[in-house]
């Protein structure tokens, strides 16, 4: 999973679906923790269709 | 670190964390509000829409500062087009200015006594063997311990706090409304009038709503449940017939399976979106959150006086809100799961028999006739009656 900075409008949705707990709203950023088990749930959900398969290069 | 002690830490300062605080503020206990964002009210993550009996919990006039416009209303379209007008009764109400009327919320319970921490995190939960006792949070570069009788936690569909003391508010894809919304300058529409429109090719698992805040501005907005094309998509492809222009865009998810299983536990009560008290059919939320808080508030300050924030105590405010609101949610819900199996051609039927009613006093014979005609909706209608 990783999220593209340029296309994330910050609005929380992925956080509320992911299953391990890993995301984290900030005001201005999702912050990933470790422990991405790729269900991609929150990539069905992004509004902006910000999150893509791979890994997160932050 | 800083340590500081208040009665009661709501985490969250929009509709559900303001009202909680301003009615527990009211009757007398410290507290305090922690808001992640910069500014209360901003970004937006709503369309904006509620009745007057939000302001009747509230015990609020509605004033021009914040409301843009009064809804008469509401025209529903069905996917091959055909509509469906309702006219004042459950359609009225009005569209707020959600960055100012949140603010002004804050205000009031700031003035009510209420203190406010913006761009502030909650990173942990203080923890004692009678419950949750407060929070760690974290302000710029400092780290704050907040003890507290109480935490309300209301940090909205991404709640974390809740979580942290083992309630489940995890949402799904399938509970989940992914959402965004323009709001758009040159929407020719009637200004006093909500549109609704269905359908799988435009909103799959969801509606696209035109809300007037006057003066041809308007919140545009389309909320989904798809596998494989974002909100956002459907939003470009609905608004790009429209010669109007966006001057902001808001995005978010609205929780549509209801309430969450348990919404306390040993020193926290969970409110709002966080708790997932939305009205499951309309996606509407405001004067839900309001009520749940307005009695989260109220229970804290009778948890406070009687010293007891034991689950034990906290459950009425369960029992309360359920009282209130909990029939409601349960039929609309019902509703929810029956629009969610009808294809878009069934929706045209469907649109095409009510338009026919008079929809107060569906008459029995009517309804055995549309079932004689179009038996495939026998089971969906035994589920209402």
């Amino acid at each position: 999973m990783k999220i593209s900075a340029e296309q994330c409008g910050c609005c929380g949705v992925c956080v509320a679906v992911c299953p391990q707990n890993i995301l984290e709203l900030s005001s201005m950023m999702i912050i990933t923790h470790e422990g991405c088990e790729n269900c991609n749930l929150c990539m069905v959900v992004c509004p902006l269709g910000a999150i893509k398969d791979g890994k997160n290069e932050i | 670190m800083e340590k500081m002690k208040y009665d009661v830490v709501v985490v969250g300062g929009r509709v559900g964390g303001s009202t909680a605080s301003l009615f527990a503020s009211k009757k007398g206990l410290d507290v305090l509000i922690i808001e992640k964002n910069q500014e209360i009210g901003v970004p937006v993550q709503c369309a904006e829409a509620t009745s007057s009996s939000t302001f009747k919990t509230l015990e609020m006039k509605p004033s021009s500062k914040y409301v843009c416009n009064e809804i008469k209303g509401a025209d529903v379209y069905a996917p091959d087009g055909s509509h469906g007008h309702l006219e004042g009764g459950y359609a009225e109400g009005f569209i707020l200015e959600r960055k100012l009327f949140d603010k002004h919320l804050a205000i009031e319970s700031a003035k009510a006594g209420t203190d406010i921490l913006v761009k502030t995190t909650v990173k942990d939960l203080i923890r004692k063997k009678e419950g949750v006792r407060g929070v760690v949070a974290k302000h710029m570069d400092h780290t704050l311990e907040i003890e507290a009788e109480l935490v309300i936690a209301a940090d909205g569909i991404e709640s974390q706090v809740a979580q942290m003391a083992g309630l489940n508010t995890r949402q799904t894809p399938h509970s989940l409304c992914s959402c965004a919304q323009y709001e758009m300058v040159g929407v020719s529409c009637d200004p006093h009038y909500l549109q609704f429109y269905f359908g799988q090719k435009i909103a799959p698992g969801g509606y696209v709503w035109v809300f007037p805040k006057g003066d041809g501005v308007a919140n545009v907005g389309v909320g989904v449940r798809s596998d494989t094309t974002s909100a956002y998509s459907f939003l470009r492809k609905f608004t790009s017939q429209m010669n109007a222009t966006p001057v902001e865009l808001n995005i978010g998810g609205v929780p549509v399976h209801g309430p969450v299983d348990k919404t306390y536990t040993d020193g926290l009560m969970v409110v709002g979106d966080a708790a997932g008290q939305v009205e499951p059919f309309t996606g509407g939320g405001i004067h839900v959150t309001v009520l749940c808080a307005r009695i989260a508030g109220e229970v804290a300050a009778e948890a406070i006086e009687k010293g007891k924030t034991s689950e034990n105590f906290l459950k009425r405010y369960e029992t309360r809100w359920k009282k209130e609101v909990g029939g409601d949610l349960k039929q609309s819900l019902k509703y929810r799961r029956i629009m969610d199996r009808l294809t878009d051609e069934e929706m045209n039927i469907l649109a095409k028999f009510l338009k026919k009613q008079d929809l107060e006093s569906i008459s029995k014979m009517s309804m055995l006739g549309f079932v004689r005609d179009y038996p495939q909706f026998l089971k969906l209608l035994k589920e209402i009656l």
